[in-house]
């Protein structure tokens, strides 16, 4: 069976986007065929996902450094060769457990979220084909693949966050999304052709080996710096990172599942598994990596002083997902591939567990998202709130829960390679975020109850992968405790041993304890008054607010340098292009209108020319080669 | 002599296919003649798969005039496949015809055992041999249409236009065994000297040009092929359009490939030239057409001019795009003439501006043709690109960059005249809106081309392979 | 290489000038008296009926058709049958099926009346 799933592990992304053409093909007038069908596939999908990971993790050492790996030619042409293949390693087996996990828990949540909704086949169709880009990307063998497979999961994105196609915003939050990563796959798109340019291959393992060459290939460094920035400009727009983090939190338009799935475990932590997959590269072009670092530290704190201030319970968790990959990234730019990964492992289990149960409540407030307008929601939706609550715990970094110890593992890494200011940016940040989750529960679930909701618990299908996820948040991070456990598999190079020194344990929990403690002062207990923090802030609330008007500078200089460029361009266009096209097309269909002409139809016509055109070739030939001129013209030998 | 005749299995089973389709046309009364187009296409088919055996298989026998070889069974494949989709597509034109019913299925099995004894052909007799049977079945096949003076006016030019071509071509050959003293196309290599080019041969070279360019209808030779496209009945058509070409195609690169590549500078220049002028006027005269099938002929004249450029690189990597758009083509093509099998079946018409609304009135007709010009045109991801991209690059590769520039502008222009039928049929509003509905060996038909032409666009890869070995067989750069 | 088409050369000559001389002693020699019969068209000497511009039936073609088929047939059948002995049982099967070919064809040449005269 093991083997069977390993050999045959093109199937875990085949079935989901198997079910996406069924459905669309098929089954789309059907619900619940098209809905069993997608849960059928995904299901499926994620059994053989557990049964390669058993296989790679099961076979100890083999797989760590070389990993098991094998595809067929997609294309070739001189000078370039393309395969689609399947690469399994701890990495990518990891992934394909939590994408699938994650993947199958979201369909069958939406099975009662969506329920009712006219395009509800439609909905699942979407969701296999995301589910199935991502899986395609996770097992990549190059990064050609990972790019084509990365669209396919940017036009999903698409989709679905645009689903609610009669809403303006979900329009506009769609078209920002793929707007916005299209900036950063351009980039990326140029990396990797100097990728390929430079060194003639784009397999991972291939390229692992001989990017520490890179003299070899006559590049300098400060060139393998350039690619691997313009390489990173790919994940920058995909994980929300600063400056392209505007559209994640635009992208809750869609419904409720499908920002789970985005959040947690499918379109925004691709580009952190690119930069993981590609990690080689940015041990040699060290420069790059301390960029990667700072882009990563910076996005962290910077989203969770906008999620301070938020009001809207999927706004506040959007920007605590830009934050925490903003962790991920910056853990990959330290040089931890143990640490990021870990961090993105955990994350999926609680992130997923809080935009589902965020979808939980906004199921019973009706569209109701202001989390002021809520309170003491915890007696009528106890399960939903506990394992909220779970998954709270689980982002502040709280022992035993799982955030606490990817979280440490990533300040470890931060302090031991010198980034000290990098480090007590994390902890600060690690604060904030206890703080603005707590704020939101306690708001939300805590308090008195207001008379004008009449809120109810969530069916049964609903609550299910809450409770595994909160099960998750919980036990997730003790893969890391064994000798042998999380470290020992996902790496790249050495193992990291060791743990973190008491007194970081300690400033570590002292910063998520103030923070709830902050926060439970403020809105659940009320000692302090929050109108008076808010007012005392003054500028600096009103920027937090306001998202550092960062939405409103890009408009502005869409509307002055782009639309003014843009004008400029028509004018041009209008008058010169056009000018020069309509000439040209019009040069066209008169040569053909003329040449139309000796078309006669007339037979005689016809064998006169086939005729003459013979005797013009043989002439041509007669006097083009000079043999043959000679014996003409100069009487032969 | 002693030959193997077990490897002459597709050949004796297709003749025996044509010849039991005779004999069944003679036996059963003519108004019970139904399923004869079903039975002719399991026929071709269970052949097509067959000849997969045949695949690496490389011999030669009754001392090299007949070649089993991956080069022949690549085009073998090709006549077979397309010869399965025309049987399918030819079931509702058949069923309106009054008499004939079963002689039009053997003709047609006929043509194909033409092309498939044309393509395999090591000698230059048993060429001209495959040559004739193809051709003077199509002569029968284009006046098919009894009563229709467009089809006997096709037909009438057909015959007369397609005899002095061969005669031109008889002629060429005989000169080319007058210089070389044989007429085994592999021994041709060792007795032309590439120093000795001697007038006659020159003269024979043009005649074959001049005869197998009439096949492939290259400018100037194609004068026929948009006024028989025109009136011969429409799957006969498109049989045309896809296996005679590539049939003769096969041919050019047999003998100029495979028995003169030494002299490779006379004739390349000429190629070149005759390539780049089937381009552009192909592509310019398809512009004014109204009618699809004459749109259709003058851009096979200018798809001809895309593939001669693989005979312009005179390298393995051109006989690889040649064989891979060929193959493509036939896809591309059947599906686009089977629309206009269906849409003049059902309104009688073929003009292009009746198929205004198209995508109303049947969209899946609408989306095959729109993806089976879109790939004549060469538009990413579809199976044309990638053609067209083998082609033009084995070119470049031999420094002819002036060559791959028309190509390229005049695919630009051709994007223009498919852009305007895909226009008509999506945006244009249909005079009579009423729903088509197309017999289901049709429909068989449309989704094949369109999904193969598709999925060869996305994954070239089984057919590049396919198309490799084919150019192995040529020992050339 | 010229020397190659002397020959043909001389050839050529001898061609064009030999028909010449016999045309010019024949014109010499023959009897130049006008008579009626002289003036009538030519057929084997039977005397001419109505014009000579008319339609064939193509009826004619049909037989035409199936007696070259059989012709050129008895071409492929002379030798076989001389060396029937020393070929062997296979190449009898071989000419069973090269004729059962042909009587296809005949066959369904006449089903279809071609060799019905009406």
């Amino acid at each position: 069976m093991i083997e069977f799933a390993m050999q045959k592990a093109w199937l875990i992304p085949f079935l989901p986007f198997l079910s996406f053409v069924l459905i669309g093909l098929i089954t789309k007038r059907s619900e619940k065929l098209s809905a069993f069908i997608s849960i059928a596939c995904i299901l499926t999908s994620f059994v053989l996902a557990i049964l390669v990971a058993v296989g790679i993790f099961g076979a100890g050492e083999e797989f760590i450094e070389k990993s098991f790996e094998y595809s067929a030619r997609w294309f070739s042409m001189p000078g370039l060769e393309i395969s689609m293949g399947v690469k399994l390693d701890p990495v990518s087996s990891m992934m394909l457990f939590v994408v699938t996990l994650v993947a199958s828990l979201v369909q069958i949540y939406s099975l009662g979220y969506m329920h009712g909704d006219p395009g509800f086949s439609r909905f699942f169709a979407y969701l296999s084909l995301f589910a199935a880009s991502m899986l395609g990307l996770v097992i990549a063998t190059n990064l050609l693949q990972m790019f084509v497979f990365w669209e396919l999961v940017g036009l999903c994105s698409y989709l679905l966050i645009g689903y609610y196609y009669f809403k303006v915003s979900a329009r506009e939050a769609a078209k920002k999304a793929f707007m916005t990563t299209r900036i950063g796959d351009f980039g990326m798109l140029l990396g990797i052709l100097f990728l390929q340019i430079v060194f003639g291959t784009l397999n991972f393992t291939e390229l692992a080996e001989i990017v520490p060459k890179y003299a070899d290939y006559g590049i300098t460094l400060g060139t393998l710096n350039l690619i691997a920035i313009l390489l990173f400009i790919g994940p920058v727009g995909k994980s929300g990172q600063f400056p392209l983090h505007v559209w994640l939190p635009d992208a809750m338009e869609g419904p409720t599942p499908v920002s789970a799935l985005i959040h947690a475990a499918t379109m925004v932590v691709a580009g952190v598994y690119l930069v993981g997959r590609t990690l080689f590269l940015y041990k040699t072009a060290t420069t790059a990596a301390e960029v990667v670092a700072y882009v990563g530290g910076f996005t962290a704190f910077f989203a969770a002083t906008i999620a301070l201030t938020q009001i809207e319970m999927k706004r506040i968790l959007a920007y605590s997902t830009v934050s925490q990959l903003g962790y991920m990234i910056m853990a990959l730019g330290v040089g931890s591939l143990t640490a990021s990964m870990f961090q993105l492992f955990t994350h999926a289990f609680f992130k997923a567990l809080m935009f589902l149960g965020a979808g939980s409540v906004l199921h019973a407030m009706h569209g109701k998202v202001n989390v002021w307008d809520f309170g003491g929601l915890r007696k009528k939706m106890p399960y939903t709130a506990w394992t909220f609550v779970i998954g709270g715990l689980a982002i502040a970094g709280i022992w035993p829960f799982a955030g606490f110890y990817s979280k440490d593992e990533i300040l470890l890494e931060a302090f031991n390679t010198g980034h000290t200011g990098l480090f007590w940016l994390a902890v600060i940040t690690a604060a904030m975020t206890a703080f603005y989750m707590w704020r939101m529960i306690f708001l939300t679930f805590f308090g008195e109850e207001k008379a004008e909701n009449h809120p109810h618990e969530s069916p049964f299908s609903m609550l299910l992968p809450l409770f595994v996820l909160a099960f998750l948040s919980v036990v997730g991070g003790w893969v890391a405790l064994p000798e042998h456990g999380w470290g020992y598999y996902i790496r790249l190079g050495e193992h990291e041993a060791g743990h973190a020194p008491a007194w970081m344990i300690a400033t570590a929990t002292t910063a998520a304890v103030g923070g709830i403690a902050l926060a439970a002062a403020m809105y659940w207990k009320k000692i302090i008054s929050y109108e008076a923090v808010g007012k005392a802030a003054g500028p600096l609330y009103t920027l937090s607010f306001n998202k550092y008007f960062i939405d409103e500078f890009y408009l502005w200089i869409n509307h002055t340098i782009v639309d003014g460029l843009g004008r400029l361009l028509y004018w041009v266009d209008i008058y010169v292009v056009d000018g020069i096209v309509n000439g040209l097309g019009f040069f066209t269909k008169e040569a053909g209108a003329v040449l139309r002409h000796t078309q006669t139809g007339r037979l005689q016509n016809y064998a006169l020319i086939l005729f003459a055109a013979v005797v013009v070739l043989v002439l041509y030939m007669y006097f083009k080669s000079p043999a043959a001129a000679m014996i003409v013209l100069g009487g032969g030998n | 002599m002693n030959i193997d005749y077990s490897l002459l299995t597709i050949e004796m089973l297709t003749a025996g296919l044509a010849l039991g389709l005779l004999v069944l046309s003679l036996v059963v009364p003519g108004d019970q003649r139904k399923g004869f187009g079903y039975l002719t296409a399991a026929g071709l088919a269970i052949i097509f798969a067959i000849s997969f055996a045949f695949n690496g298989v490389n011999k030669e026998i009754i001392g090299g005039m007949y070649l089993i070889d991956d080069f022949g069974n690549f085009f073998k494949q090709l006549a077979l496949v397309a010869g399965v989709l025309v049987a399918l597509a030819s079931i509702p034109y058949v069923e309106k015809l009054e008499s004939y019913r079963g002689e039009y299925y053997s003709l047609l099995v006929f043509a194909t055992l033409g092309m498939v004894v044309m393509v395999g052909a090591g000698d230059l007799i048993s060429l001209y041999l495959g040559l004739e049977l193809m051709t003077i079945t199509f002569f029968v096949l284009t006046a098919f249409k009894r009563g229709d003076s467009k089809s006997a006016e096709a037909g009438i030019k057909y015959v007369l236009l397609g005899a002095m071509s061969s005669a031109i071509l008889l002629y060429g050959l005989s000169m080319l065994y007058g210089v070389a003293k044989t007429t085994v196309i592999s021994e041709l290599v060792s007795t032309i000297q590439a120093g000795q080019i001697s007038p006659a041969l020159i003269l024979g070279l043009m005649f074959l040009v001049g005869g197998f360019g009439f096949k492939i209808s290259a400018v100037p030779f194609h004068m026929w092929s948009p006024d028989v496209y025109e009136g011969a009945p429409t799957p006969v058509t498109s049989y045309l359009a896809v296996g005679s070409k590539a049939a003769a195609f096969a041919a050019f690169v047999r003998i100029f490939m495979g028995g003169m590549p030494q002299i490779q500078e006379i004739w390349i220049a000429l190629f070149a030239g005759l390539s780049a002028l089937s381009m552009i006027i192909g592509n310019l005269i398809a512009i004014p057409q109204t009618n699809i099938k004459r749109m259709l002929a003058f851009s096979g004249v200018a798809q001809a001019g895309y593939i001669l450029t693989g005979m312009v690189a005179g390298t393995n990597a051109g006989i690889k795009g040649l064989a891979f758009y060929l193959m493509i083509y036939v896809f591309a093509t059947i599906g686009a003439f089977t629309v206009a099998i269906g849409f003049s079946n059902a309104t009688g018409s073929d003009e292009i501006k009746d198929m205004a609304g198209l995508s109303q009135r049947n969209p899946l007709m609408a989306a095959v043709m729109l993806v089976c010009l879109l790939s004549m045109a060469g538009i990413p991801p579809l199976a044309g690109f990638a053609g067209k991209l083998f082609l033009f690059s084995a070119i470049v590769a031999q420094g002819k960059l002036w060559l791959a520039l028309v190509g390229l502008i005049m695919s630009m222009v051709s994007v223009y005249y498919y852009l305007s039928v895909a226009k008509s049929m999506y945006m244009g509003e249909a005079a009579d809106p009423s729903p088509i509905e197309i017999p289901g060996s049709l429909k068989l038909v449309l989704i094949v081309s369109m999904v193969v032409t598709i999925f060869l666009g996305i994954y070239p890869a089984p057919l590049t392979g396919l198309a490799e070995a084919a150019a192995s067989v040529f020992a050339l750069k | 290489m010229l020397q190659q088409y002397a020959g043909i050369g001389a050839m050529l000559i001898i061609a064009i000038v030999f028909p010449i001389i016999v045309i010019a002693i024949s014109s010499i020699v023959r009897p130049k008296k006008a008579a009626k019969y002289k003036y009538e068209t030519y057929e084997c000497g039977l005397e001419t009926q109505g014009e000579t511009w008319v339609q064939f039936k193509t009826n004619y073609f049909m037989y035409a058709l199936v007696f070259v088929a059989f012709d050129v047939e008895t071409v492929f059948l002379y030798p076989w049958a001389v060396k029937f002995m020393s070929l062997g049982t296979f190449a009898f099967i071989e000419m069973f099926i090269f004729i059962a070919i042909l009587v296809i064809g005949f066959w369904y040449a006449w089903k279809e009346g071609a060799l019905e005269w009406n």
